[in-house]
């Protein structure tokens, strides 16, 4: 079995994240946004790891974590007169919810994990082809309530006015944080014997594993993290909508945990930062105006389209990512 | 005779959804994928209409069946790689080949929709006694018979059916007989097309304008109807199909439109809750055991 | 063993699985028309040898020939259409199609159509059941009717050589006496047989001669002659 618990394993994750983080604060403005939208991905793409990685199941639906931090985190930071203009028929306590940005970012990460333990307890028990549908249909279930029940959220309007907390230092401790979690997690015990049941299932049963109540603890934990990811994601955008938390998204984070590596955090990273880079890169090229996922309606599609080759050939012939699931160990470290 | 009209109009979305849903269920029983992408061959043979607006009828629909009978053996040729995969593999590729596709329909024609304007004739309607039906409605009703049983019949009687049937329920054993595991893929994957590109054609006589996300809109319904029909069998699976495609129908005649925005966490959650409780699904004899831990 | 005009040769086989060797490199020969048994105990390799000959498992190392042609490397739909034809272990019929298109699919393993129509209906009288039930779902028919109709199946395919695993698997031993009257007869027509049985009583007095496989290795060679030799019997049956 792989050996995951050395901590020298965390450096190059941490050290490639700080990097990122340090140079950006460095570029353009425009450049800037990029560097910052790379790093709140690659949060998002920790907290998928962290189940994804660990138990071996798919799961298309940690976007709906994302979505209810991110609107929780957006709908406590924005003044009750905007709330109620948008949706007046908001429950009360939502409309007079107000906190900081500390706070805000914790109860991202709270609602995220509750969500996602509520949704684990019905979904635990299916595994492969079962638990992505499973997943999938959360997606869309989420997605369908949030865009049109209008006493939890803005409906289908954009919640605007968001504070841009998410600078240079937010969005890197951040994404530190949460590799720092995972790593946590999956050196643990909890961790490894999850990973060790999703390699041989049998012999787990056979040790008296509860599997169901393992994946029910890295879901909740990885919809934690989603949810604290989805406080930051708002509070980088400064304004969330339901079509910005939903297939797109999904289908992003995915793709670049796959191209990555799923089995390692080192891959997640690696997937989240190269991916953001060359989705930018492409972006340029295409000479939009770089507001990340605002609008998916541009008129060119080349990124797009390079993006799914790229996944695609990869679960094809490569599946087990860039990095080939591993973690890294910088050299001259024990 | 409103609730006779609706019933109708339910029967012939069913059908069209029910010919989706056996193109899947197809593909699902030689090689226990389910391919997210089946949706962009509709997509695909619906832009091949538009492409072919200005020439003859037929010349259209026979174009849009090349391209979807085309794209569709392009499938099975990128899928080999994923016969020995998890299920979890194949499940992820489907779906990024979907989401490809989709990318490369946006990037080829925009996002705005594209009309196809297709034996618009159809969409007139013909009076029948106290009702006023359009014509695309019979002629859905009658095609999907057609479609369905002619299906069937290749199945039950043909020695290629034979041999897909067979390795639907063992593939192992079949392979053992000397079935060849490439042709019996293959023609799963022709079949499925022309069963796609006849929805299609349907399709686009009520749905005129096309965009890249046409198909994928059209199979997430259809996926749901063959996970909650029974992925297992062909028959569960086109059933479900049937069923979600007649069952969206009424729901959008009978529903105020409060009530339909919530239509597809009323599905999902259907879907959910059969694969909690009843993995084999809603029209299967038996539970069938669908990877419990 | 050497012999003179061998069908089938096995070849230093070698099989492993996730790198456990299950067969560690085994040598024997069956000769035109001959019968040849396998026996051992459970787990000893004799289901991996006959997979490793149909194609379906790779082998480490050592070779498969057929009539002098290697058959490693060929995909499991070759090897059928070159004449070689398995009797799954547990008969592995399909219960939801009819005994006719049971049969049906075993012609899908003929090199040509030619003569199919002859080979069904020599089929059906040598297997009652063919006949009798034709058009009835195979689930319903008994064990033993179940392994009639799984070597009626691999018959029609037309094999030069037929390989069985255990047919007499959970098969009262009367009933094991109507599957190995069939064997007889086929044997008697000539075709050339490799028997792999777990209930090595009943292969040792049936085939020319018996290998006893044990761990992976081949140990002893019976001959019927060994049949009522107690000790010998033991040894075949526990892998000594």
């Amino acid at each position: 079995m792989r050996r995951l618990g050395s901590a020298s394993q965390l450096v190059a994750p941490v050290a490639l994240l700080a990097l990122v983080g340090l140079a950006g604060s460095f570029t353009s403005r425009s450049v800037q946004f990029q560097f910052r939208f790379a790093l709140v991905m690659a949060t998002i793409v920790i907290a998928l790891y962290v189940f994804v990685g660990n138990s071996g199941v798919v799961s298309f639906g940690h976007v709906s974590f994302v979505a209810v931090g991110a609107f929780a985190a957006g709908l406590t930071t924005v003044p009750e007169a905007l709330k109620l203009s948008l949706s007046p028929d908001l429950f009360p306590i939502i409309a007079s919810a107000e906190v900081g940005n500390a706070m805000s970012l914790g109860l991202a990460a709270a609602v995220g994990g509750l969500f996602a333990f509520l949704v684990g307890v019905a979904l635990m028990r299916l595994s492969g082809l079962a638990a992505g549908i499973a997943t999938f249909a959360v997606l869309v279930i989420t997605n369908n309530v949030l865009r049109n029940w209008e006493a939890i959220g803005p409906g289908a309007r954009t919640l605007s006015l968001v504070p841009e907390t998410t600078s240079f230092m937010q969005g890197t401790v951040g994404v530190i944080a949460v590799a720092i979690l995972a790593f946590l997690y999956q050196r643990s015990r909890w961790g490894r014997v999850l990973r060790a049941s999703s390699e041989d299932p049998y012999a787990a049963q056979g040790s008296g594993v509860n599997i169901y109540r393992q994946r029910l603890v890295a879901f909740t934990l990885s919809g934690a993290l989603a949810g604290f990811a989805g406080g930051l994601f708002v509070h980088l955008l400064g304004s969330i909508t339901t079509q910005q938390v939903y297939l797109d998204l999904a289908f992003l984070t995915l793709a670049m945990l796959v191209i990555g590596g799923v089995g390692s955090l080192w891959g997640a990273v690696v997937g989240a930062l190269l991916v953001s880079g060359v989705n930018s890169l492409l972006l340029s090229a295409e000479d939009g105006i770089g507001l990340g996922f605002v609008d998916l309606d541009v008129p060119t599609g080349t990124r797009l389209v390079t993006l799914g080759a790229v996944m695609a050939l990869i679960m094809l012939f490569r599946p087990t990512g860039i990095t080939g699931g591993r973690e890294i160990r910088l050299p001259g470290l024990r | 005779m409103d609730a006779l009209q609706t019933i109708i109009d339910a029967i012939a979305l069913g059908s069209v959804y029910a010919l989706v849903a056996m193109g899947i269920g197809l593909v699902f029983g030689v090689m226990r994928l389910v391919n997210f992408a089946h949706g962009e061959l509709i997509t695909f043979g619906a832009y091949a209409l538009v492409l072919t607006n200005h020439l003859p009828l037929v010349v259209g629909i026979v174009v849009c069946f090349a391209t979807v009978i085309g794209l569709s053996l392009a499938m099975e040729v990128a899928y080999r790689p994923l016969r020995t995969s998890p299920p979890t593999t194949m499940l992820v590729t489907t779906f990024a080949v979907s989401f490809l596709l989709q990318a490369v329909a946006l990037l080829a024609f925009g996002a705005r929709g594209q009309n196809a304007n297709v034996l618009e004739k159809l969409n007139t309607a013909v009076s029948i006694g106290d009702l006023r039906v359009r014509w695309v409605t019979l002629v859905s009703i009658a095609v999907g018979a057609v479609l369905l049983s002619g299906t069937a019949l290749i199945l039950r009687r043909t020695d290629i059916g034979l041999q897909m049937r067979a390795a639907a329920m063992d593939f192992r054993t079949a392979q053992l007989l000397g079935v060849r595991a490439t042709t019996v893929i293959r023609f799963a994957f022709v079949l499925a097309g022309v069963l796609a590109a006849c929805a299609t054609v349907l399709l686009v006589v009520s749905r005129p304008l096309v965009t890249p996300g046409y198909g994928f809109q059209l199979v997430i319904p259809a996926l749901v109807g063959v996970v909650v029909g029974g992925l297992d069998r062909l028959t569960s699976a086109t059933l479900g199909g049937f069923a979600v495609g007649f069952a969206a129908s009424v729901l959008g005649d009978v529903l105020p439109a409060d009530g339909r925005v919530f239509l597809d966490t009323a599905l999902f959650l259907l879907v959910i809750v059969v694969l909690l409780v009843r993995p084999g699904g809603l029209f299967t004899r038996s539970r069938a055991a669908w990877e419990r831990v | 063993m050497f012999v003179a005009d061998a069908m089938l040769e096995i070849r230093g086989l070698e099989i492993r699985y996730a790198g456990v060797p299950a067969v560690r490199g085994i040598s024997f020969e069956v000769g035109r028309g001959e019968v040849v048994g396998l026996v051992g105990p459970n787990g000893a390799g004799k289901s991996s040898t006959l997979l490793a000959i149909m194609g379906m498992v790779e082998p480490h190392a050592g070779d498969v020939l057929v009539d002098g042609r290697s058959l490693v490397g060929s995909s499991t739909e070759e090897i059928v259409r070159g004449g070689v034809s398995l009797v799954p272990e547990g008969r592995r019929i399909f219960p939801e199609l009819t005994v006719d298109e049971n049969l049906r699919l075993g012609l899908q393993g003929r090199r040509s159509r030619d003569g199919a129509e002859e080979d069904v209906e020599q089929a059906a009288a040598l297997f009652p059941v063919v006949r009798e039930a034709r058009d009835r779902p195979a689930g319903v028919l008994s064990g033993g009717q179940q392994q009639h109709l799984a070597i009626a199946r691999s018959l029609v395919a037309q094999p030069s050589v037929l390989l069985l695993d255990e047919p007499s698997l959970g098969l009262a031993p009367k009933v094991v006496e109507d599957v190995f009257a069939a064997l007889a007869e086929i044997r008697g027509r000539g075709v050339t047989i490799l028997l792999v049985e777990q209930r090595a009583q009943f292969a040792v007095g049936f085939a020319d001669r018996t290998h006893v496989l044990a761990n992976g290795q081949l140990r002893l060679t019976l001959t019927p002659a060994d049949a009522g030799d107690t000790d010998k019997m033991a040894a075949a049956y526990f892998g000594h």
